[in-house]
């Protein structure tokens, strides 16, 4: 189970991919607003699987998000079979939010 | 498709984004005849210009909009697919042709069983229960029971009433007394968008102010409240009852609001964007001018214990906050984070990840929205000191800044509606070297 505070190198690459994917609500990438759960290399497999969330459900540009994760991440890893997965536990709260996702947030507009 | 998503539920933009430019024509249709109506304004809301640009207001620019919006957020608080694009689509023809037959028929024919009256009275009526069958058809199939979604379908029961209603008055108008007038405007206005209003503002404020943790307490009371004095308020105007219960009436949907007002005011105070965008100014300007509405509105309904004159005023004022206040500062508000988005999604879903795409919010051209709000502030104040002086040049003003807010929001709206694709390369930031993927 690799959680995003314990990525070996692999998945730190992976989860630098992924910030570039911004939320087009609040233009903040995604990984500072705390919607990555997890991030998971297997290179036996060629393998990659990712855990994610949304602010809410329903969001109406949701799988537009998850498909740009799965796009860019599968585009650096050709080959990989990329499995993005959206789980609502644990519940995302505003408490998941880095500190530089906050200051984006407040100096955004 | 995974739970919760609604971007692949969402109908096609063809159905959705009619109803946008319409709304935005009628508005500046609206802001014309509101330069013409000046002086009857001034004097009463019984005239037939004032009920032709109330029917342009109401028809056309609101129930246009709300009818487009609720189509796409529809998929988004029920979580499935809108049960019939056809019937939107159907529907929007006949209340986009319904609309202007009845507005030029009360111009220059007032309330009579005219052919255009009758024609386009059917079409909009026509229009509303196919809007009914799609949403009610809808709900039935979601699993969703959230309060804010209990909000949406009793405002379309109520909806029925109103049209059915509204067209007995034109039928049978030597039958119905006219308490039958009041009991049309009352669940119009209160059972209709209100009601709406209530479910889909309350789902939408707190997802764009990115609140969560929020008290469902207030939305359940306000349901009760508002709904309960509904039919109290309905049963004295219809049965002729006392003042008091009027008055009862009127205190607990009074109630109601103020709770609905408190339960946004929470996500407010939560959210976790300190600056607000043109939307959400714009909607917190519609709460702010909704007080000004439930204040006269309450006193309103002291109505025989207050001059004639002076109730006069207060109805006047009561619709005209809710109008051309709450409710269109609110549609202006919600376009900017509708619109964008749906266009957004038609142009670009299948170009993240392989393009640096624009922004929803880079669409449209914030000098014009900043501006369109100034001149809706001068022009909705310039409004409510017309009626209340009757002074009609002071209306005829807000006709220009009112017409200067509809051309912008307009520009606006086409520029979103007429986005072109524009894409740059993709930067990606650069990585440590790596093993290939192995080859099975």
């Amino acid at each position: 189970m690799a959680k995003i505070d314990n990525l070996n190198e692999t998945e730190q690459d992976i989860l630098e991919i992924i910030k570039t994917v911004p939320d087009p609500e609040v233009s903040v990438n995604i990984v500072d607003l705390g919607l990555i759960y997890e991030v998971e290399h297997f290179e036996e497999d060629n393998k990659i699987n990712i855990k994610m969330t949304l602010s809410a459900r329903g969001c109406p540009v949701g799988d537009t998000i998850l498909q740009h994760v799965q796009t860019v991440v599968s585009n650096m890893y050709p080959g990989y079979y990329v499995d993005v997965e959206l789980v609502w536990e644990p519940t995302w709260t505003p408490e998941l939010i880095t500190e530089d996702g906050r200051a984006e947030l407040d100096g955004g507009f | 498709m995974q739970a919760g998503l609604s971007t692949k539920n969402a109908p096609s933009p063809s159905v959705v984004l009619p109803h946008y430019a319409y709304g935005a024509v009628a508005f500046i249709v609206a802001a014309i005849l509101l330069f013409f109506t000046a002086d009857d304004i001034a004097l009463s809301y019984m005239t037939p210009k004032v009920l032709s640009i109330i029917h342009v207001l109401i028809l056309g620019w609101i129930t246009m909009i709300i009818f487009g919006a609720l189509y796409q957020l529809i998929p988004v608080v029920m979580e499935l697919k809108l049960f019939s694009e056809k019937l939107a689509m159907a529907s929007f023809i006949t209340l986009g042709l319904g609309t202007p037959m009845m507005a030029v028929s009360f111009w220059y024919d007032f309330i009579s069983s005219t052919y255009l009256m009758m024609t386009g009275g059917g079409l909009v009526i026509l229009s509303v229960i196919m809007f009914a069958i799609n949403t009610i058809a809808s709900a039935m199939k979601s699993e969703i029971k959230t309060i804010e979604n209990r909000f949406i379908i009793t405002s379309i029961f109520w909806l029925i009433l109103t049209v059915l209603l509204g067209l007995s008055i034109v039928l049978f108008p030597q039958i119905l007394a006219y308490g039958s007038f009041q009991i049309h405007i009352h669940l119009g206005i209160i059972g209709w968008f209100m009601m709406l209003v209530v479910g889909v503002a309350s789902t939408l404020m707190p997802m764009f102010f990115i609140a969560h943790q929020l008290n469902k307490k207030c939305l359940q009371r306000a349901y009760i409240l508002i709904n309960g004095g509904l039919v109290i308020l309905v049963a004295t105007m219809f049965f002729d009852l006392s003042s008091y219960v009027k008055i009862g009436a009127g205190f607990f949907i009074l109630v109601g609001f103020i709770m609905f007002i408190k339960y946004n005011f929470g996500a407010y105070k939560k959210r976790l964007r300190k600056k607000l965008d043109i939307g959400m100014k714009l909607s917190v300007l519609a709460f702010i001018l909704l007080i000004i509405t439930l204040i006269s509105g309450f006193l309103s309904v002291f109505g025989g214990m207050i001059d004639s004159s002076l109730l006069t005023k207060l109805n006047l004022v009561y619709g005209t906050s809710l109008i051309y206040g709450f409710l269109t500062a609110l549609i202006l508000g919600q376009m900017y984070k509708t619109l964008p988005f749906i266009v957004w999604l038609k142009i670009y879903q299948d170009k993240v990840g392989k393009f640096k795409t624009p922004l929803p919010a880079d669409m449209h051209s914030q000098e014009a929205a900043d501006a369109h709000y100034f001149f809706f502030i001068g022009g909705f104040a310039l409004l409510i000191f017309g009626i209340v002086l009757s002074e009609a040049i002071l209306i005829q003003a807000s006709a220009g800044f009112m017409l200067l807010t509809a051309l912008l929001y307009g520009y606006n709206t086409f520029i979103i509606l007429n986005h072109k694709e524009k894409l740059k390369p993709l930067t990606l930031p650069k990585l440590r070297p790596r093993v290939a993927a192995k080859k099975k």
